[in-house]
């Protein structure tokens, strides 16, 4: 472990920082437990109603474009992927590549976001619209509202944490180009990247349950 | 391992003064207090709530059916999420937890800091509606006459979702503590039993909750936007509402139960001065409740139209719960037995709950049983039941703790006299006021209704005394312990000569707590 | 005594050295070039229609992507074992409540998911002539519904003292004996009792008409012979002309279940924005 630890000013109650850094470590993943069950719910909605109208889930899919979803996935782990290099740059007292890759991560979230709102613009102009919104003529089954709730539920829940993540994001880089970070004290960012690879983890999830029902 | 040296008679409480001080604190004592302080204010609104019911049900006839519909929902909403969830863990737990380990702060205290004011402000949201146009769904907000009634309920949904956080963000800070911030020589095997509790407890808040907060979030979604999975008029299913809402709020009864249960093991052996009974088995047991927690909550929904295999599978899992309870309650009475016992009020409180918890416990059997639900479903036995488990652990616990804790707060000894009356009058106002609603609802008294046949009217009146009982106990607990706080005895450091580690700092305790980190050589129950 | 020494000798679980591994940049593109490529899988494999088992491929590759990002990106695979543990239980807990759920919603009964005619899913079309005189038939009708329906409360032999009637203050109904019936013996005062309730007993008035009227026939069986219905008593309960084997009303229509007069309201668009 590297002698830096002395240098840096961890919270009383802790015995040295990498006590913090490994308390303040289980405290993200618990809180990401608290994430899971609080997508869960919706997880559970489309469990359920999938199997209770399968065929209704099959059809009202196919007003998904499965491609911009693809393309949005591999936005994802691309962002993923800088997130980890920004990590292991930070851990690495590599200033400026972990300065570079948060913000690839940033705009990487960016285009996430583009072309999400590409996909709702498109359903807004369809009326492919949750619940009582709905007002499309194409699609016949009666229970085709609950399938846009959930679509729209589940990537508006998870758009709504990537936004939360972008602000983060930017809160790390400008702590970083401050000079906050070395290789005795990274926690901040370990815990961000943290978080950032769980909203990837979810969509790796939603995109084939959503775009990809056969 | 620092050595602290405080100047003589310096403690948390005056170790630095001003409003600002305590407002920014990040003491978990100070916190502790902070949410003591706002439980018995809405322990106070959501009391004033039952005592109008049951004036309405006295026969005093003071209020609307409307009228009723909200007082009711007022009195549940408020003291569900705003007095027994939060009562034990946050404000005792805060308090005691880091002390119980050796600690000198819980995990985050800055997360601690927030977590009372995230609740504060979804306190506040829920009770503003009180000056609007209120709510009336009940506590339960069951689809889809939440979706549609033209209430403010979406401010009280909201206001419970934010409630949501803090008790999420207080389960994660008691794991990470327990899990990193034990003293030297603290092994799993010596841990307190109150900190096992508080650990079982927190695992089943953070699992819980976040499903109550998207449940609540659709909730609410639905009524301001009609975008939803719960109205049948946009093909939802108004059950699924209450499967989501019941898979938190069956764990949440047991967030209020386990602490109680864990501030129980605690006082009974200290106030017999033995060794508790069956250490092991009752942390196993307070997992196993955790865990049977989370499988049983379809037993509220036995006649919302569930299937019937549904049912089958409810009925018979909620049977399991009995089994780790009763391990509990069999060993705490057999910490008793020979004991040399010490009728100080927490013992005495210790006592009530046994009774009062295991009434009410059994009295579950009779609901989980499906075929007899069917009949006692919506009527007054469920409504003496829940009150009989609620206010059995969570309150009695809660007060046991609050008198046995009281010396190390405060720094002062109340009367113990008083304390004794008090116990006797909460007591016998909390059975007068029950016992009878089994016997109206095992012949058919409805719950949430205003009004009855004139059968029922004695035992409601009987009630209704009751309750007047209870407030008078209350009334005179709050005398003396504001007596004591200006005027009590000073307290000694271990006025009950209990081992565990938190008595082994001043009354009240500096501000770190210990003046160095103690190391555990011992178990905390060894009393020869 | 739970004090021992004063100078806070280090305990384990204070102050684990830990080495902390730092995911080399070769490491990361792998991991990467993985999750790039399994996402092509996902995609090719949906294509393919593997009937049944398209589902779980799927959930597999995606199980096995997510693997990799929390086990190497998020670190679980250098990482302390409990917060693994707590990332498993998490999905444990998910997967409790979609499957305790689902034992209820989709183990409905199944003729509110499949698609009858409409109003063939109830009684049908009545099976009985004149259901309101006492006949032979429709009273074995009756006992059929008496012995699911009534028992609990009135007891095998309508004696009121079925099993639920312990905790009644006030007895259900003795169906042998003549005396004390709040609404009369008429056939048509206990149809009208089954059709609107009476104190402790629920209204059974979502039962067919027909069966309503075999039950009264049943119960009214078990005891003396009960008085007549004149044509107004019938008039009052629905049964416009008795001379009639429907009673009447051709435009009577059965029941259905609460299920799907919400489907087919929510079909016909008369809830629907448009």
């Amino acid at each position: 472990m590297s002698t830096d630890t002395h240098t840096h000013h961890f919270a009383h109650h802790f015995e040295s920082a990498d006590h913090e850094l490994e308390a303040s470590k289980e405290g993200m993943w618990v809180f990401l437990l608290t994430e899971v069950l609080f997508f869960g719910g919706l997880f559970c909605a489309y469990a359920i109603f999938r199997s209770m109208y399968p065929e209704m889930f099959h059809e009202a899919h196919k007003y998904l474009n499965w491609k911009l979803g693809a393309l949005n996935t591999v936005i994802l782990i691309t962002s993923s992927l800088t997130m980890a290099m920004a990590v292991s740059a930070c851990q690495k007292a590599q200033r400026n590549k972990a300065i570079v890759n948060l913000i690839l991560t940033f705009l990487l979230a960016c285009g996430f976001l583009v072309v999400k709102s590409f996909e709702y613009a498109h359903k807004i102009h369809e009326g492919l619209l949750p619940g009582a919104l709905f007002h499309n003529h194409e699609i016949v089954h009666p229970k085709a509202p609950l399938f846009f709730s959930i679509y729209f539920g589940t990537t508006g829940l998870h758009g709504f944490h990537v936004i939360c993540g972008m602000i983060v994001i930017l809160w790390l880089l400008f702590r970083t180009i401050r000079g906050d970070f070395d290789k005795g004290y990274f926690m901040p960012v370990e815990l961000v990247g943290l978080y950032w690879h769980f909203v990837d983890l979810v969509w790796i999830f939603l995109f084939p349950l959503l775009y990809l029902v056969s | 391992m620092s050595t602290i040296a405080a100047a003589p008679g310096t403690n948390y409480l005056n170790a630095t003064k001003g409003l600002r001080s305590w407002i920014g604190t990040l003491d978990h004592k100070r916190i502790g207090l902070m949410y003591l302080f706002t439980i018995l204010c809405t322990f106070l609104m959501g009391g004033v709530f039952a005592i109008m019911v049951r004036l309405q049900l006295g026969g005093f006839n003071i209020m609307t059916a409307d009228q009723y519909n909200r007082a009711f929902t007022y009195h549940g909403t408020i003291m569900v999420f705003m007095v027994v969830i939060p009562m034990i863990p946050a404000a005792i737990g805060n308090f005691a937890l880091p002390m119980l380990i050796g600690a000198k702060d819980v995990a985050f205290p800055r997360i601690n800091l927030a977590s009372y004011y995230i609740f504060l402000t979804g306190a506040t949201m829920a009770a503003y509606t009180l000056f609007a146009k209120g709510v009336d769904t009940g506590w339960t907000f069951y689809a889809p006459y939440s979706i549609r009634t033209g209430t403010s309920a979406s401010w009280v949904l909201m206001g419970a979702f934010i409630m949501g956080f803090s008790s999420i963000f207080t389960g994660l800070n008691f794991i990470v503590t327990i899990h990193k911030l034990r003293a030297p020589g603290l092994t799993w095997n010596r841990l307190p039993l109150f900190c096992w509790a508080l650990y079982a407890t927190s695992v089943i808040q953070v699992l819980a909750t976040p499903v109550l907060a998207i449940t609540l979030l659709l909730l609410t979604f639905e009524r301001a936007t009609g975008i939803g999975i719960f109205d049948p008029k946009i093909g939802g299913d108004p059950v699924l509402f209450q499967h989501f809402f019941w898979f938190y709020s069956h764990p949440a009864v047991y967030i209020m139960a386990l602490p109680a249960m864990g501030v129980i093991s605690e006082v009974i052996p200290v106030f017999s001065r033995k060794p508790i009974f069956g250490y092991k088995a009752i942390a196993l047991a307070t997992f196993g409740i955790a865990l049977v927690a989370f499988l049983v909550w379809g037993h509220h929904m036995f006649v919302s139209g569930q299937s019937e295999f549904a049912n089958f599978v409810f009925s018979l899992l909620t049977m399991f719960v009995a089994v780790p309870t009763g391990v509990k309650v069999f060993s705490w009475v057999a910490t008793l037995y020979k004991g040399s016992l010490r009728f100080n009020a927490p013992l005495l409180y210790a006592f009530c709950f046994l009774f009062v918890f295991t009434v009410g416990g059994m009295t579950g059997m009779f609901l989980a049983a499906l075929a007899t639900d069917v009949h006692l479903t919506d009527t007054y036995f469920v409504v003496a039941h829940f009150h009989y488990v609620m206010v059995g652990s969570t309150l009695m616990g809660f007060l046991a703790a609050l008198h046995f804790y009281f010396p190390k707060m405060f720094g002062k000894m109340y009367s113990e006299c008083s304390a004794k009356w008090g116990c006797f009058l909460i007591f016998m106002g909390f059975n007068v006021t029950f016992f009878p609603q089994f016997i109206l609802g095992s012949q058919g008294m409805p719950r949430r209704y205003y009004a009855y046949v004139p059968e029922f009217k004695t035992l409601n009146q009987l009630s209704t005394f009751g309750s007047w009982l209870i407030a008078a106990g209350f009334i005179w607990t709050a005398i003396y312990l504001g007596r004591a706080l200006v005027a009590g005895a000073k307290a000694p450091s271990n006025p009950w000569e209990a081992l565990t580690v938190d008595w082994q700092t001043a009354s009240p305790p500096i501000t770190e707590n210990f003046e160095t980190t103690p190391v555990i050589t011992s178990g905390p129950y060894e009393y020869r | 005594m739970a004090h021992g020494n004063h100078n806070g000798s280090h305990n384990d679980n204070r102050n684990q050295e830990h080495s902390h591994v730092i995911l080399s940049d070769a490491m990361i593109w792998k991991i990467g070039a993985c999750l790039f490529v399994l996402t092509a899988v996902t995609v090719g494999v949906a294509h393919i229609n593997l009937g049944w088992m398209n589902f779980p491929v799927a959930m597999l590759v995606a199980i096995i992507k997510g693997s990799l990002v929390a086990l190497f990106f998020m670190g679980l695979k250098y990482d302390k074992k409990e917060n693994s543990v707590i990332l498993i239980g998490s999905f444990l807990f998910l997967a409790i409540f979609i499957v305790l759920t689902s034992c209820d919603l989709l183990f409905r009964p199944a003729n509110v998911y499949d698609k009858p005619e409409p109003f063939a899913a109830a009684g049908g079309p009545p099976k009985y002539k004149k259901p309101w005189t006492a006949q032979a038939v429709v009273a074995a009708h009756g006992k059929e519904l008496f012995m699911q329906q009534c028992v609990s409360c009135h007891g095998e032999k309508g004696e009121g003292n079925g099993v639920a009637s312990t905790a009644m203050t006030r007895k259900p109904r003795n169906f042998t004996s003549g005396e004390n019936w709040l609404n009369g013996r008429k056939p048509s005062q206990v149809f009208h009792t089954l059709t609107t309730g009476v104190n402790l007993m629920p209204s059974f008035g979502s039962l067919p008409a027909e069966d309503r009227w075999s039950l009264a026939q049943y119960v009214l069986s078990l005891g003396p012979t009960p008085p007549a219905d004149s044509v107004d008593d019938l008039k009052k309960v629905g049964v416009a002309d008795p001379t009639r084997d429907d009673g009447g009303q051709p435009g009577a229509a059965p029941s259905i279940p609460i299920d799907l007069a919400i489907e087919l309201l929510a079909e016909d668009g008369t809830f629907k924005k448009k």
